[in-house]
């Protein structure tokens, strides 16, 4: 006999595929709160963008809302990004520095 | 004003005293003792000066006045606009920031000597040293001094980490040196495009030439001299693209190393960033670009520090993250935000140092930090337990501790100046400090242990818990009364504020 | 047209060793050799400050008796870059005093000086 996939069953074969053991670990609950901080964090600073042009902050949002369902979970790539890695830290410093010289020279 | 103004006599002694004594305790680094009693005295002596002396100026010489009808300078002594070069200036906001830095000084010298066996010298002078180069930082009203100070105490900042021993701390003071290197070059030369611009080095000096002549093209100049002192900005806190650096500083070290450093670094961030807003303050999208880096740097500790496994490393990014509190109500810029920005920093390094020193003690009962073993400490330390427990409320911002009187300040601040969304991230961080927090005290001090073997009786120091007591009191009484801290840095922020613009 | 100046040169000049200092810094992988790097970046921010100091025919900034005040206001050389350069070589010389201990320190340990094998990211 041929088992049946249900909708049902395949929906809740993809959740539990995330789950390694149990899904209430110390561990886990840290990375679970993290997950949806960075989420609404990112939505946050889309709306942000609002105190320049109300427009612009809402196609923001929208925009902020489809990368954070397309590149979930956030909070790996987060973690990979935050390491302490020397060469990485003085990368994101060059850029960072490049981004406020432009910003602030743009607006002025 | 006259030509030559007396001197403040306790100026000098601020800064001299810890380098004496950071001097004697080199040489005399084996006799514990005696290195002790020298440390607490003097720790003690700094504290009673910062709280009994007046309020006044030290200058270390002169430079041509300008004439503000003509803008040229005149060397002619007699004229009524001389203005000091390099001068260190003593008032209320810098009377209660040093004080409540000597009071962290005696607890952590205390700690740190009972705690240490060997290298005991060495290690207090880079404390007394750290010491030495925040109050320079706190009190300094020239670009000079405050150039060297923040070079001096990056360095000294390498050397309380490599002070732990470890090879973590070597590579933690290893990576953070490097970035002192690119920070005060930055420094140098934001110093060198705002001297070339104005003729000063005199903060107050450069920002009245500042407000008085229109610089037309010459305003780029400013906007790379902002940029670089950004740099040396988000360096100094350990904000945005270097917290994981900086965490990684405060981890690596010893905790009462730690209560130094972070107290060093959140009393830099506020004179560093008071001085940022007076000389950038008014050109447009500094504000933003001061706010979005808080704002980052805030969500970036927080998040981080939630997905951490150790009470060291969650204490590390905690830290980080709210230094972004207090940076968020300083790049506001108005009266309120900088009221709850600085009281922010006030209230985080007490209430940090109860967590840290709780961390201290977890060294004596076995030196198990990870949150992966339950420990069931409460029931052995039960007052241990109840310090760590009201440290966690305080920096989560529960009523009636301090936490809460300062981001009550800064949410209403946010909201005034029209930035819900500022408000609504400060009230995340809130929360999260919350969840990171007792997550770890839960695992550490309240879970029963795994194993159930005999335990021996372990001797904490005393002086670690009197300095917990007198702090987890100070955060309460703070709490209730919060003008007591409130009334020294109102007139201050009333001084330096600028009205939010949007 | 901008004329070119010896102080022109200069800034030019220092700005090129900033950037091949920070560069030096990103991309060189041994630890001497970013501490090299940075040797350069702090020299060029040396170079920056003299050339800002620089007053054309200018003198010494020491007032010898004989001068009118006015005559030195006008052709000293401004003095407070000088002493910055002063104090940014001292600076320069302990940083690397402290950078060049600590990576003596780590080779005694990790056995090279390769600074993504040393200074790697590592999980908690």
């Amino acid at each position: 006999m041929v088992s049946i996939d249900t909708l049902f069953d395949k929906v809740k074969k993809w959740i539990s595929s995330f789950v390694e053991g149990n899904g209430y670990t110390n561990m886990m609950t840290g990375y679970m709160t993290g997950e949806l901080q960075s989420l609404v964090f990112a939505l946050i600073l889309a709306s942000f963008f609002r105190i320049f042009s109300i427009p612009l902050g809402m196609v923001l949002l929208i925009a902020a809302i489809a990368g954070t369902l397309y590149f979930a979970p956030l909070i790996v790539t987060l973690e990979k990004e935050n390491s302490n890695d020397l060469n990485r830290v003085l990368y994101w410093v060059v850029i960072y520095f490049a981004i406020i010289i432009a910003v602030t020279l743009w607006g002025g | 004003m006259s030509a030559y103004p007396s001197n403040l006599w306790s100026i000098p002694l601020l800064v001299v005293i810890p380098i004496i004594v950071a001097v004697v305790v080199n040489f005399i680094y084996n006799r514990s003792r005696l290195i002790k009693i020298i440390s607490i005295v003097s720790a003690v002596c700094l504290a009673l000066i910062a709280s009994l002396s007046s309020y006044g100026y030290h200058w270390f010489t002169g430079q041509p006045a300008l004439r503000p009808e003509t803008l040229t300078f005149t060397f002619d002594p007699g004229f009524p606009a001389w203005r000091l070069a390099l001068e260190f200036y003593f008032g209320p906001l810098q009377q209660v920031m040093i004080f409540v830095m000597s009071l962290i000084l005696i607890f952590v010298v205390a700690v740190a000597s009972s705690g240490l066996t060997k290298r005991q010298g060495p290690y207090m002078s880079m404390i007394f040293l750290l010491f030495a180069s925040a109050a320079i930082i706190i009190m300094v009203n020239d670009l000079y001094h405050l150039w060297i100070a923040v070079e001096i105490g990056s360095l000294v900042v390498a050397g309380v980490v490599v002070g732990s021993g470890t090879s973590v701390s070597h590579k933690a003071a290893l990576k953070y040196t490097f970035f002192s290197a690119l920070s005060g070059a930055g420094l140098a030369i934001a110093l060198a495009l705002i001297l070339g611009l104005t003729g000063y080095s005199n903060i107050s000096d450069a920002i009245r030439y500042l407000q008085s002549v229109n610089l037309g093209e010459m305003s780029i100049i400013l906007y790379v001299a902002f940029a670089f002192f950004v740099l040396s900005w988000i360096y100094a806190g350990g904000l945005a693209p270097i917290h994981p650096l900086k965490s990684e500083v405060y981890g690596a070290s010893f905790p009462h190393g730690t209560a130094m450093l972070q107290t060093q670094s959140k009393l830099m961030l506020v004179a560093i960033g008071i001085v940022m807003l007076q000389i950038f303050g008014m050109l447009p999208f500094v504000r933003e670009v001061m706010l979005a880096i808080s704002i980052i740097t805030m969500m970036l500790g927080v998040v981080m520090a939630l997905i951490q496994t150790d009470f060291r490393w969650i204490l590390a990014y905690l830290i980080v993250s709210h230094s972004g509190l207090v940076t968020v109500g300083i790049s506001l810029g108005t009266t309120e935000g900088l009221v709850g920005g600085i009281f922010q920093a006030v209230n985080d390094v007490i209430y940090m140092t109860v967590l840290l020193l709780c961390c201290e003690a977890l060294y004596y009962f076995g030196g198990k930090t990870s949150t992966r073993n339950s420990l069931g400490l409460a029931k052995r330390a039960p007052w241990l337990g109840m310090a760590v427990i009201l440290g966690t409320m305080a920096a989560s911002g529960i009523p009636p501790f301090n936490g809460f009187q300062s981001e009550l300040i800064l949410i209403q601040a946010s909201l005034k100046a029209g930035l819900p969304e500022v408000a609504a991230v400060i009230l995340m961080v809130s929360v999260t400090t919350f969840i990171a927090l007792f997550r770890a005290v839960y695992r550490l001090f309240l879970k029963p242990p795994e194993t159930s073997e005999p335990v021996a009786e372990v001797k904490v120091p005393r002086s670690l818990y009197i300095g917990l007591w007198v702090f987890v009191a100070l955060t309460l009484i703070i709490g209730v009364y919060p003008n007591i801290v409130v009334s020294f840095i109102t007139p201050v922020a009333q001084a330096v504020s600028i009205p939010w613009y949007l | 047209m901008i004329e070119v100046t010896i102080q022109l040169l200069g800034f030019i000049a220092a700005a090129a060793l900033v950037v091949i200092g920070i560069a030096g810094m990103l991309f060189l992988d041994n630890l001497i050799k970013k501490i090299i790097s940075f040797t350069l970046l702090s020299d060029g921010v040396n170079l920056l400050l003299v050339a800002l100091g620089y007053v054309e025919g200018g003198i010494v900034p020491i007032l010898i008796p004989g001068m009118s005040v006015s005559e030195f206001a006008a052709r000293a050389a401004l003095v407070f870059p000088v002493g910055i350069v002063l104090t940014n070589i001292v600076i320069g010389v302990s940083t690397t005093a402290i950078l060049v201990a600590l990576a003596i320190m780590l080779y005694r340990r990790y056995g090279t000086l390769k600074a993504s094998k040393v200074l790697k990211g590592e999980r908690r």
